[in-house]
């Protein structure tokens, strides 16, 4: 077990640096890009370009380049944005995680509570007309486009409605961090959260649901019952702890994925400066440093998401063992 | 349990013994029986016909071309003339705002965006180039990872190591970056290249499909993997390999076929979800280009309208929603009918 | 001037159109323009709707200081080291903080255009052949870090603009800069300093008409001279102006608050400011800005020209009637042509799309008649030389454009034997951007082209079209250009003169690959005449933008009109010509 663990680490380092490298040259492979250029300033004349070129070592072969920039980046932490000389890019991500981290822990929230009550209902009332009602509402939320329900949330309450008394607590658009006041914080965050959440609501009730009524039917929760085991006692105790291998395992990998930066969509429709967003900047920029950053930061909670994930599956069944 | 009533069913209706029913026979009957799910389904193959229909709404209906903007044009509401895009009011004249919802099918039913076209039209061609590409890459997207999987689980060892890191990487990889390089590098050969025998121009619908096709089939690659996994550990697989069986027969003969449902039951919720991401990278300006529409762009161009011409954005938000939630729909309902007592655990 | 590269760090899911324009490529030394006396000729009356921009240099009233001026910004304006930044945005707050040697009154109006003495006490005219300008600097004028101002500082000043990289063409003509470089710089001969007889003495290579309006913007102004030699990242030097740059962050906001040491020397130049503070706040979305503009939770909305439509509608409520002020801008937006290869390597293909190309749909995509005014030439109104001029319109008239001629563009394209052929036309991503391109996509095919659309990121779009390496795969291409200064050489000759075309580089304004011999003949003449003969030469522009204009190298399309929206409680409101909005000249009640 041990073992596994090493070895899926050691993995993971390989995979990121891969990640890196192919980063690196699908960037240089972009037509149009040309750092020397973005450093360089506004209109410079060719000698200029060249003196940058070889002053920050952009002549060099790229596999040195890429070197470089890894040190930059891990190292020394000093790595600086090509289309803002001023700012270092390591602190600029410290500084966004707060804003990801506070939008995806809330929504987070907000999501394992509502699909578990979400989920335990409709198993309750499985063969009623409730369940499949409860299952078409949380499938509404997988539905829509995230972006989408934001810009129909802002149309909602930053609109028309802005001024009736339902909307008018909700604050412009943009992140106010919780040291600087935790009331603005939270009510500027409510929106996002429901929307970010809506999605996976609809998943995870599902798949509890799913496994819930999977599990009623096995044998141990029949021989439960039998011992006469008060019901809420069966659900509670022996069905939900089952069902919830999916479901955790499910979660690791979302929470992770988000955490990464895959709340960008929500970030950009809502104005909150998380990593996401600047993820979303250095892209349209094209500011290597920035995508070099982001990249390695949301590969580093992906990948590890998932070892995480993979090492609890082994753990809890050593059939699924991949290696 | 159905299948035993089914079966006692059937060998009542028989002189003699329980006739045994083709499993896929049997799930299709259970689908059938499913009318939620039906519905779903229709909902669906209609959203699919309208748009098919594009054409003929757009030419004999509201009698448009939606593609060129038609900022100077005019339309008929209520029996005037008004023109498509009108100047702002007061003093300040700021502003060209386009028309409203009109609720008149020959007549910019829901509306003008913001270069003057006809919403309702370009909502229909949008829906061609978002269904095009969320069932292409979904079948291009489960065709890859089924052979993936299939590799890695029947060969095991390093060859499943491997391969199941590479779905890390590609799991792991920024899709953004990928389309907004790739995206570049093809604009700016205005010919487009050559791939072997099919010729991909800057503005191919082939681009968003195969970079959406390939950034999922590490979702689908995990369960189908899986699946692999557990029937190659069956007893059938072991006798066939007693008997002699070469690899190729044991996959397709033996380990393919108790994979397919899989990737049946998957089929559609993947659907849903590359629906979903080229509308997202659309929105981006990353997936589908001019002169090329899909619900996407739609809804991007929308977005500065979201206050005053709210059905920009609104209608086809409401298209993705319902063609993905009856995709969901069916879905869950072909996963019923496949495997009743839901052993997938397999989320779309 | 062109976009900055960083104006695409947009909140908006797509940058409406981020043109903060500041571009300028010298072309070398001896291509001087528009002297003193042009500058103050022709301008027109400006033309402004919404509040009249008032035209006051009215004495400073004492009640009015104080208050903290908001203003919200979409994006940072990128690294805020004055020596490099090239953008408006900063600008409008250095010319705040920092002074030059001379600089562009600071007044409303007409009058703004005019360039008066600030550190210097007076302007000087040049001797030894027009290559030597004498300053006499004043005495007693200190940094925000209670440095005194010598004259010796200004060697550094003009030495940062080669050892830091960013444009260097404007002061390539000092002695001694052709050896410069951002290895190091010395530039004694070309800026000679005499801190006890307090003058400073410029001496340049060849003379240059130019040289005032290239000392009054604010990569001349004035930094102590101990002032590193390298880029000072986001920390800005200290200057002599009102304010003074208390932090800088471009996530957040820049922070200036007032300079201790400041007094009025010459009010004309640098006038008394009234707020106390001016915040600059970061990272909106344009919708928000506007939002918190109505509200009165901040006073100026610095993207005016990407405010939605919604909201756009929204202003013209009466009650924002002395809220919102609509200036025009003298700056082009057009589509080049590429010259280079078919089918705009012919004339008459050029011609006709021009005379196809439905300008009032372009003004519509820009907002409408009241922000946009469509123009066939290359001169914007207001502008030194400017003639109304436009033969590319329906009707007989040859001044202003009415409609398009699409017969007479199809006997043209007829006649060039180009019909049939594919155009791409090269635009960029965000809504505004991509609408026109759709535009011209239409116009095109309607004249019996084959037009396909090829949409950049802002960031590579502008870099793209200007390098030839890429001029096999487009054939018309966006674009947009403001003034540097008032110059007529700033735009016939920046954008279409034959030495601006420079192969394999991004930084080729010429972007057409203009050149038409006979035409540069007469530029150059003009530049010749500038200090001797400004009235010919004047008249001389007008000509050579009349003959630009017949050579059909671009569509231009419209001249953008720029909307300021202040909150209520806001007054005082000035147009500059050159600055636009004077900040440290508003009052709040």
């Amino acid at each position: 077990m041990l073992t596994f663990i090493i070895r899926r680490l050691l993995w993971t380092v390989l995979v990121m640096f891969v990640i890196t490298v192919i980063v690196y040259i699908i960037f240089f492979k972009t037509p149009g890009v040309d750092p020397a250029r973005a450093i360089a300033g506004r209109n410079p004349s060719a000698q200029v370009i060249a003196e940058i070129r070889e002053q920050f070592g952009l002549n060099k072969p790229l596999p040195v380049q890429y070197a470089l920039m890894m040190k930059s980046l891990f190292v020394t932490r000093d790595l600086v944005s090509y289309s803002n000389q001023g700012l270092k890019v390591v602190p600029e991500i410290a500084a966004a995680t707060p804003a990801t981290l506070s939008l995806v822990f809330g929504a987070a929230v907000i999501w394992v509570v509502a699909s578990i009550a979400v989920g335990v209902a409709a198993a309750l009332l499985r063969g009623t007309v409730f369940d499949p009602l409860l299952m078409v509402a949380a499938l509404i939320g997988v539905s829509a486009p995230v972006f989408w329900v934001g810009q129909v949330a802002n149309m909602i309450t930053q609109g028309s409605l802005h001024d009736t008394f339902l909307f008018s607590w909700v604050p412009p658009l943009g992140y106010t961090p919780f040291t600087q006041d935790p009331a603005l914080w939270f009510k500027g965050l409510v929106i996002p959260w429901i929307t970010l959440s809506i999605l996976y609501i609809g998943l995870y009730g599902r798949v509890l649901r799913a496994n819930i009524i999977e599990t009623q039917n096995e044998d141990f929760i029949r021989t439960a019952r039998a011992k006469g085991i008060p019901e809420r006692q069966v659900l509670v105790r022996h069905t939900l702890r089952t069902s919830m291998i999916t479901f955790v395992s499910l979660f690791g990998l979302d929470f992770g994925a988000l955490v990464a930066g895959g709340a960008l969509l929500t970030e950009v429709v809502f104005g909150i400066h998380g990593v996401g967003f600047l993820a979303y900047q250095g892209f349209i920029n094209l500011d290597l440093p920035t995508i070099m950053a982001t990249v390695v930061y949301g590969a580093f909670f992906i990948v590890l998401a998932n070892a995480l994930v993979d090492i609890a599956y082994a753990w809890l069944d050593p059939r699924i063992r991949p290696t | 349990m159905a299948t035993l009533l089914e079966q006692v069913e059937v060998g009542a209706g028989q002189q003699s013994g329980v006739v045994g029913r083709n499993p896929w026979a049997l799930a299709g009957r259970r689908l059938w029986r499913n009318r939620v799910a039906m519905a779903a389904l229709g909902v669906f193959l209609l959203i699919v016909v309208l748009c098919l229909a594009a054409p003929l709404y757009a030419n004999n209906v509201a009698h448009v071309n939606p593609f060129p903007p038609n900022l100077n044009g005019h339309t008929v509401v209520n029996g005037t003339v008004v023109p498509v895009m009108q100047q702002g009011g007061g003093t300040l004249h700021l502003g060209e705002t386009p028309i409203g919802p009109t609720w008149d099918p020959g007549h910019y039913f829901l509306g003008a965006d913001s270069v003057g076209r006809d919403v309702a039209a370009l909502l229909l061609y949008g829906g061609r180039s978002s269904l095009l590409i969320g069932i292409g890459s979904a079948v291009l997207c489960c065709l890859g990872a089924t052979i993936v999987a299939l590799l890695a689980g029947f060969f095991g060892g390093t060859v499943d190591a491997l391969l199941s890191r590479l779905m890390d990487i590609i799991w792991a990889f920024p899709v953004y970056l990928l389309a907004i390089s790739i995206s570049t590098e093809l604009l700016t050969h205005s010919s487009g290249f050559q791939v072997g025998p099919v010729h991909v121009s800057a503005s191919s619908l082939w681009l968003p499909t195969v970079i959406i096709a390939f950034i999922f089939v590490p979702y689908v690659y995990r369960p189908v993997r899986g699946q692999v996994l557990s029937v190659v550990n069956k007893e059938f697989v072991e006798a066939s390999v007693a008997q002699g069986a070469s690899n190729l027969r044991l996959v397709f003969s033996e380990i393919l076929p108790n994979v397919v449902s899989t990737v049946i039951v998957l089929l559609p919720l993947i659907i849903a979800t590359t629906i979903l991401t080229e509308s997202a990278l659309s929105f981006l300006s990353i997936g589908v280009q001019p002169p090329n529409v899909s619900w996407g762009t739609i809804i991007q161009d929308g977005t500065d309208l979201v206050y005053t011409r709210p059905w920009v954005s609104l209608a086809p938000g409401l298209m993705i929603l319902l063609t993905v939630l009856s995709l969901n729909v069916f879905g869950d309902g072909v996963r019923d009918a496949l495997d009743p007592r839901a052993k997938l655990r397999v989320e779309g | 001037m062109k976009l900055p590269a960083t104006a695409a760090h947009s909140v908006s899911l797509q940058p409406r159109s981020r043109r903060r324009p500041r571009f300028r490529h010298h072309p070398g030394w001896s291509a001087g323009a528009a002297t003193l006396g042009a500058l103050t000729l022709i301008l027109a009356g400006c033309s402004s709707s919404g509040s009249p921009s008032t035209s006051s240099t009215g004495t400073p009233q004492a009640g009015h200081k104080g208050g903290t001026f908001t203003i919200l910004a979409n994006s940072a304006f990128g690294v805020a080291d004055p020596a490099q930044n090239y953008t408006l945005e900063q600008w409008q707050l250095l010319i705040d903080t920092h002074d030059g040697l001379v600089g562009f009154a600071k007044v409303g109006g007409v009058p703004g255009s005019k360039i008066v003495p600030d550190l210097a006490t007076s302007v000087p005219t040049p001797t030894n052949g027009g290559k030597t300008y004498v300053f006499h600097i004043r005495k007693g004028i200190k940094f925000s870090n209670g440095q005194t101002l010598k004259p010796s500082d200004f060697v550094r000043t003009f030495e940062r603009q080669f050892t830091v990289p960013g444009p260097t063409s404007f002061y390539s003509g000092l002695v001694g800069a052709s050896k410069c470089s951002t290895k190091g710089c010395d530039l004694s001969q070309g800026v000679v300093a005499d801190d006890s007889a307090y003058t400073l003495t410029l001496n340049l290579t060849a003379p240059d008409p130019e040289l005032m309006d290239q000392l009054s913007l604010p990569f001349a102004f004035a930094v102590p001279g101990n002032t590193s030699p390298k880029l000072t990242g986001n920390n800005v030097p200290p200057g002599t102006g009102p304010y003074m740059w208390k932090s800088y962050n471009p996530n957040t906001q820049a922070v200036l608050v007032r300079n201790p040491y400041f007094h009025v020397w010459n009010a004309e130049a640098q006038p008394e400011a009234y707020p106390n503070e001016i915040i600059e706040k970061y990272g909106l979305l344009v919708s928000d800005e506007v939002r918190a503009v109505q509200n009165g939770q901040a006073n100026e909305v610095f993207d005016g020209d990407q405010i939605p439509s919604d909201q756009l509608s929204q202003l013209n409520s009466p009650k924002y009637a002395n809220q919102v002020h609509v200036n025009t801008l003298t700056a082009d937006w057009y589509f080049a042509l590429n010259t280079r290869r078919p089918p705009f390597n012919n004339l008459q293909a050029r011609q006709a799309i021009n005379y196809a190309a439905n300008r009032a749909a372009y003004v519509k995509i820009a907002g409408g008649s009241s922000l946009a005014v469509p123009t066939c030439q290359i001169l914007p109104p207001n502008y030194p030389s400017y003639a109304p001029y436009c033969p590319y319109t329906a009707g007989p008239g040859h001044n202003t454009w009415t409609g398009p001629d699409l017969a007479k563009a199809k006997q043209l394209v007829q006649q060039s034997g180009t019909a049939g052929m594919k155009v791409v036309v090269n635009g960029t991503t965000d809504q505004v951007g991509k609408a026109l391109v759709e535009q011209m996509i239409a116009d095109l095919d309607a004249i019996g082209y084959k037009a396909s659309a090829q949409l950049l990121a802002t960031s590579i779009q502008y870099p793209f079209v200007q390098n030839s390496a890429n001029s096999g795969k487009w054939n018309v291409g966006w674009s947009a250009w403001y003034q540097d200064y008032p110059a007529q050489s700033d735009f016939l000759n920046v954008l279409l003169g034959c030495g601006t075309i420079h192969p394999n580089s991004d930084a080729s304004p010429n972007i057409a690959a203009f050149c038409d011999q006979s035409i540069q003949a007469k530029i150059d003449q003009a530049e010749s005449m500038a200090a001797t003969d400004p009235t010919g030469a004047a008249k001389l522009w007008t000509e050579i933008d009349q003959a630009d204009t017949n050579a059909a190298p671009w569509v231009d399309m419209y001249n953008p009109k720029q909307i300021d929206f202040l909150s209520s409680n806001v007054h005082g409101y000035l147009w500059n010509p050159q600055w636009y909005i004077l900040i440290d000249r508003l009052w709040l009640s």
